[in-house]
């Protein structure tokens, strides 16, 4: 890369113009993966949090609590396997929305999680005794910025009863609804009155060292489909849709990149077509030009990106509270690679044009 | 394939036509040329002679439709692009008639890059690329860019550069047509100079044959064929 490493310090101000609008594609698109993530985490940070692998649900139910009932009929084979195989856990849980009635009229939305007793899925002592209790709720700390405090009650509407508040866990939110716990026996009691029949929306599974195959069969014998945690997440309300429209918008982010660096190599590759001719007149081969000319296009690429995506990865750290915003390792790293990889691919257009350049051009007059 | 090793460069038989409408342009007509090492060769022609056309078939720029070119002993017929590349690399040297630097690299810079085309730029060949701008009278031109030289300063950086790779033949398109008549005398005598100490074998093309001192022969081109051969001082 002799000529195109002194081509860029010599011509910085252009490469630096064409480096603003690929970082400012980049800043975009990784601010669009925290967005995306931010919201779709919102989602599902609620269900995410809880210290489960699978979820037993009842067959046919798509991941969706709502379409899922179980009774102690498809518990008691989870319960058997749980006590003949250390390392397995088994819950039921409850999961249904509500809309609860502060004392001033305000109306707070909630996703209800009813959990047993004793279970796992509530691992803190302090939280156990407030469920293990009378009725009450223990709700999300996002619950804390509407005022709403201990010992302040709710009323349920529909069902019209009152329940305390008795605390709260840093439980997150479900389908955007914020959670709120309380014990299986209270969930129960305001989902089917004074007739729940031991009814319940899932099975909650906790398995250190079974295969998906060995719950299943579990699964099977108790009546009840077995999905991971990761694949439930497509039951929560929303989820689905949001995480297609983010992927569509962020494939349309990457497509419009490849075509801007495209574009700029090609107009580029046109412009120095003298160059390119003068230099395999004096000998250089194809790959020669062809890794001068890619080289440089890398290094704009990357370092634009890079910095980009650095610069919306510290806008998101300025990012209001109430804004879901979530980027890790992970999307960042993915975006940028993608962007680069996207962006040598729509520079491919130019090579051709680079391949073409014939070395006589290099004896016209013009200057 | 070989050919007879007192030429440095030999032309055989060798035309160029183009199509033109409905017929054919012959632009060189079975032209044969040979020139010996250290022998200095002017042509000259009106334009569309074809000057500008033979000077791109020997610098290997362009194919003949037939004939055969040899550079430093080798037949270049059916060469690949690659294979033609590299020869322009090692075997020639070209002086262009805009200098045709580029405007990023430094003066040294520009002698450096044939070297760096070669994969054989180490600390020989920079201090070899330091010599050639010594001895065109640039030392102290080093590192100055193209826009911070002036027309002759540039041509002189440009035979430099042609210089680098010791080469068999230069070839040399109009090196003076963008400067005036006593700079252009200057740089054509330093060009035939810095050949001829080397044992070059040089084709020079021009409008002013008064402005190639010391020429060994001036061929003349007319329509596409060599019409007249003689030594240069006979005119």
């Amino acid at each position: 890369m002799f000529l195109a490493l002194r081509d860029l310090r010599v011509a910085r101000g252009r490469f630096a113009l064409v480096g603003v609008v690929i970082g400012l594609v980049a800043l975009l698109t990784t601010a669009l993966s925290g967005l995306a993530n931010g919201l779709v985490n919102d989602g599902i940070s609620g269900l995410r949090g809880l210290p489960l692998t699978h979820l037993a649900l009842q067959p046919g139910a798509q991941s969706s609590f709502s379409r899922s009932t179980l009774t102690d009929a498809n518990l008691e084979p989870w319960q058997e396997a749980a006590a003949n195989q250390p390392g397995l856990d088994v819950s039921p849980v409850g999961v249904s929305f509500f809309n609860a009635k502060r004392a001033n009229g305000e109306t707070l939305d909630i996703a209800l999680f009813g959990v047993a007793p004793g279970s796992f899925l509530a691992p803190r002592e302090d939280a156990q005794a407030a469920l293990s209790g009378d009725a009450g709720l223990v709700l999300s700390d996002e619950f804390r910025s509407t005022g709403v405090k201990v010992g302040d009650e709710l009323t349920i509407v529909g069902v019209d009863t009152k329940v305390p508040i008795l605390g709260f866990t840093y439980a997150g939110s479900y389908g955007h609804v914020d959670i709120a716990f309380s014990s299986l026996q209270t969930w129960q009691s305001l989902v089917f009155g004074d007739n729940p029949k031991g009814r319940f929306s899932a099975i909650a599974v906790r398995s250190e060292d079974d295969t998906d195959a060995a719950l299943a069969a579990i699964g099977k014998r108790a009546g009840t489909d077995v999905e991971t945690k990761v694949a439930a997440y497509a039951g929560s309300p929303g989820y689905s849709a949001e995480s297609a429209t983010m992927t569509l918008i962020r494939g349309f982010l990457l497509v419009i990149s490849a075509l801007i660096v495209g574009a700029f190599f090609t107009v580029w590759t046109i412009q120095r077509s003298r160059q390119i001719g003068l230099l395999k007149a004096l000998g250089a081969s194809n790959a020669y030009v062809l890794r001068d000319a890619l080289g440089q296009l890398a290094i704009v690429l990357v370092s634009a990106v890079v910095v980009g995506a650095a610069i919306a990865l510290g806008l998101g750290a300025l990012v209001p509270a109430a804004v879901p915003f979530s980027l890790e390792a992970s999307p960042i790293i993915t975006s940028v690679v993608t962007l680069v990889v996207l962006g040598m691919a729509g520079s491919l257009v130019a090579v051709r044009r680079i391949t073409s350049v014939d070395p006589i051009v290099a004896l016209s007059t013009e200057n | 394939m070989t050919t007879p090793r007192n030429s440095a460069i030999q032309l055989d038989g060798v035309s160029v036509s183009v199509p033109d409408g409905t017929e054919t342009l012959t632009i060189l007509d079975r032209v044969d040329l040979s020139i010996a090492p250290g022998e200095v060769v002017m042509v000259t022609g009106a334009s569309g002679s074809g000057k500008s056309t033979l000077l791109a078939v020997a610098a290997l720029l362009r194919q003949p439709n037939t004939g055969t070119v040899s550079i430093d002993g080798v037949d270049t017929t059916g060469m690949k692009a690659k294979a033609l590349a590299r020869l322009r690399n090692q075997r020639l040297g070209i002086v262009f008639q805009s200098s045709n630097l580029f405007p990023s690299l430094t003066a040294v810079q520009q002698i450096e890059l044939v070297a760096h085309i070669a994969g054989e730029l180490d600390g020989e060949a920079k201090q070899r690329a330091r010599q050639l701008l010594e001895a065109v009278g640039l030392s102290d031109r080093v590192d100055r860019l193209p826009s911070q030289l002036s027309g002759g300063e540039r041509q002189r950086v440009g035979i430099a550069r042609a210089l680098m790779n010791d080469p068999a033949v230069l070839l040399a398109d109009e090196p003076t047509a963008s400067l005036d008549e006593a700079r252009g005398r200057d740089v054509m005598s330093l060009l035939v100079d810095q050949a001829r100490q080397r044992g070059m074998a040089v084709l020079v093309v021009t409008h002013s044959p008064d402005q190639v001192p010391g020429a060994d022969r001036h061929l003349r081109l007319s329509l596409g064929r060599v019409d007249e051969s003689r030594p240069a001082d006979s005119l």
